[in-house]
């Protein structure tokens, strides 16, 4: 049984739509109104205990908005969504016993009080028993390293330090399901490295269940076997993030390099392999060109056998798409020879 | 991990009941604010100067002025701004701006009962800035301006009683108004406003009695009252029998409606307009 379950779920922001200046600001008075925004569109999603999921997607695709729908802190506009079978917001307070959530920016430490403070007050907020408590926080003690860190009040901890008590922090009350919105922003690649280390830590022992947004693709190439990607408050990829690169890495690229000058590269390019495939054809300067095209049309080899005999070929580096350029070009809604404008790629997810 | 294992960093004494905590921990907090409690106090006790040489000026005339003598509105005057200063302008704010940055959102992740956590930090902190201020006000009261003591030991207990219930009044006062913070990004404004009112309603800048016409039955009826007046009367005496009952029970009522109210708006304000930030 699914831990995490929505179906529909969606999310309509009312704004108020004020017209600059004052004189806009007294005619919002007089007569407002508003626009509705839709952050969150229908979304499906089923997680099962245990799963890791990352959840991505451009700036303001609607990931926060998601996270808060989960942790009940707002009502859906539509749709269904439960957490352990509970609705989160009709049910806050007993959703809040089964999560833990940390939100990048901000902080659930208190400014002035030191860490061991806070983390006592999470124990005594949480009603945790005395040595589940002592069990609990001996453990990410040591597993985060946080000794040194306990006497230290909140505002004299960097970043990093202080990501690494808001995890502890959320922990401390066992919860079964843990939020991550952008855990990682802000860090250097050594405390990020532990933070992944961390939270596979926590997954193996405890079998936790992680949905993590980032917008960080090492996150979630190390942290999570699945990705769901949304745009615009859609889903529009939902599957490992292995799979990604073997289904949208059809966009290849071949970049030669001549000999000799060749201005009209193009053209001859286009003379000699006439009707194979699509290319898209690049000539930076007058001994360099990069052919871009669909792996699953034509193969480098064929595009090579055909071009070596036309062309003073030099030198020629084949790329495979990175997971990366991947999903730019999703995010950007740029990958070329899917036709792949926004509508189309709804068809996409799995 | 040995450094873990060796020496005990994790040290558990003892769980404690959840909004105590919070209270507690808020009281620590407060501690880190003392600059503010102390600025609190010199702006109240410029306030308490102020009015002491007014209303002494005022009485170099006449013996009663309304109901009060010289003595009784000397006590007045300090005890009605000891009160106010329980719940302090800092309080307040902290209330509007964690409504206004959304930061009420890691309150609202945990389970508990807004109203309750707010009170119980408002309450942390008033131990530590308000009896602070209060209890440095009472000693300038005793040594200098040599304050009345309470009317009978009975009034004392009842005084107790009432400054507690005016102290929550006035924490769901502000509360209703950190409210308004979901729809108006001018929390300063607001917050300025909300001491104009309570100072004037509550009288704590004037005794009600001596309000003008109009102002006064307002002042009289409202729920401000209890903050301030009702306690500082029944510290003075002044009222007994029938309408001590009367004031007091005025003062409860108020006291659960406000609860009432606030705890059927909040829900309803945080539905209507959502946190703000990513
Ligand atoms: N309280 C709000 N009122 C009105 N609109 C909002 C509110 N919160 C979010 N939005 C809008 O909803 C959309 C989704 O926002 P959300 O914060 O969920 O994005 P996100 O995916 O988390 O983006 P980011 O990667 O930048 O954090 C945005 O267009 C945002 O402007
Ligand atoms: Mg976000």
């Amino acid at each position: 049984m699914p831990i995490i379950e929505a179906r529909g779920l969606t999310k309509r922001f009312r704004r108020p739509v004020k017209p600059p200046g004052l004189g806009g600001a007294l005619r919002h008075l007089v007569r407002p109104r508003y626009e509705d925004l839709t952050a969150v569109d229908g979304i499906d999603l089923s997680i099962e205990p245990g799963e890791r999921v990352a959840y991505v997607g451009p700036n303001g695709a609607g990931k926060s908005t998601t996270v808060k729908l989960l942790t009940g802190i707002l009502v859906p506009s539509d749709g269904e969504v439960r957490v352990r079978g509970i609705v989160p917001f009709a049910n806050r307070i007993a959703n809040a016993r089964n999560i833990g959530v940390v939100f990048g920016q901000r902080t659930q430490l208190w400014w002035d009080i030191p860490v061991r403070e806070a983390f006592r007050l999470l124990g005594d907020i949480y009603e945790v028993p005395d040595d589940a408590y002592r069990a609990t926080v001996g453990e990410l003690v040591e597993v985060l390293d946080l000794a040194p860190l306990l006497p230290v009040p909140a505002r004299q901890l960097s970043l990093g330090q202080r990501m690494r008590c808001d995890l502890a922090a959320s922990l401390i009350h066992s919860p079964p399901v843990l939020y991550l919105d952008e855990p990682t922003i802000g860090l250097d690649v050594a405390v990020k490295a532990r933070f992944r280390e961390f939270i596979r830590t926590m997954h193996a022992r405890r079998g936790l269940t992680v949905l993590l947004t980032s917008h960080d693709l090492g996150d979630i190439e190390e942290l999570c076997e699945r990705m769901v990607m949304i745009d615009r408050g859609r889903i529009v990829y939902d599957g490992p993030f292995a799979e990604l690169t073997r289904r949208f890495g059809y966009e290849r690229s071949l970049h030669l390099l001549f000999s000799a000058p060749l201005p009209e590269a193009e053209r001859v390019i286009h003379r000699a392999i006439g009707e194979r495939a699509p290319v898209i054809i690049v000539q930076p300067d007058e001994t360099s060109v990069t052919l871009t095209f669909d792996g699953r049309e034509t193969s480098a080899g064929e595009l090579i056998r055909d071009l070596a005999t036309a062309l003073p070929v030099a030198d020629l580096r084949i790329e495979e798409p990175t997971a990366e350029s991947i999903i730019r070009k999703l995010y950007e809604g740029t990958l070329s020879f899917d036709g792949a404008d926004r509508s189309d790629r709804q068809a996409i997810r799995t | 991990m040995s450094a873990a294992t060796s020496t005990p960093v994790v040290t558990s004494p003892g769980r404690r009941p959840r909004y105590l905590a919070i209270a507690v921990t808020a009281a620590q907090q407060a501690v880190a604010y003392r600059i503010n409690t102390v600025a609190g106090i010199i702006g109240n006790f410029f306030w308490i100067a102020i009015l002491y040489y007014l209303w002494r000026a005022a009485f170099a005339e006449t013996t009663r002025i309304g109901s009060f003598t010289w003595s009784e509105m000397r006590t007045y005057i300090l005890l009605a701004f000891g009160l106010n200063a329980l719940i302090g302008f800092p309080t307040a704010s902290r209330m509007m701006y964690a409504i206004r940055t959304g930061d009420i959102v890691i309150d609202m992740v945990r389970p508990l009962n807004y109203l309750r956590t707010q009170l119980a930090q408002v309450a942390g902190a008033a131990v530590l800035e308000g009896v602070t201020s209060f209890t440095i006000i009472l000693a300038l009261g005793i040594g200098v301006v040599q304050i009345l003591p309470p009317a009978s030991p009975f009034a004392a207990v009842l005084f107790v009683i009432s400054v507690a219930m005016g102290f929550v009044t006035k924490f769901l006062f502000v509360f209703l108004v950190a409210l308004l913070c979901f729809w108006t990004i001018n929390a300063v404004g607001l917050n300025w406003a909300q001491l104009a009112v309570v100072n004037v309603l509550s009288g704590t800048l004037v005794p009600i009695e001596l309000l003008p016409g109009w102002l006064r039955p307002v002042a009289e009826w409202s729920p401000l009252r209890g903050i301030v007046a009702t306690p500082v009367g029944v510290y003075l005496g002044q009222d007994t029998g029938w309408d001590l009952t009367l004031m007091l029970g005025l003062q409860a009522s108020w006291l659960v409606l406000l609860w009432t109210a606030a705890d059927r708006a909040w829900p309803r304000a945080f539905r209507a307009v959502e946190i703000q930030g990513g």
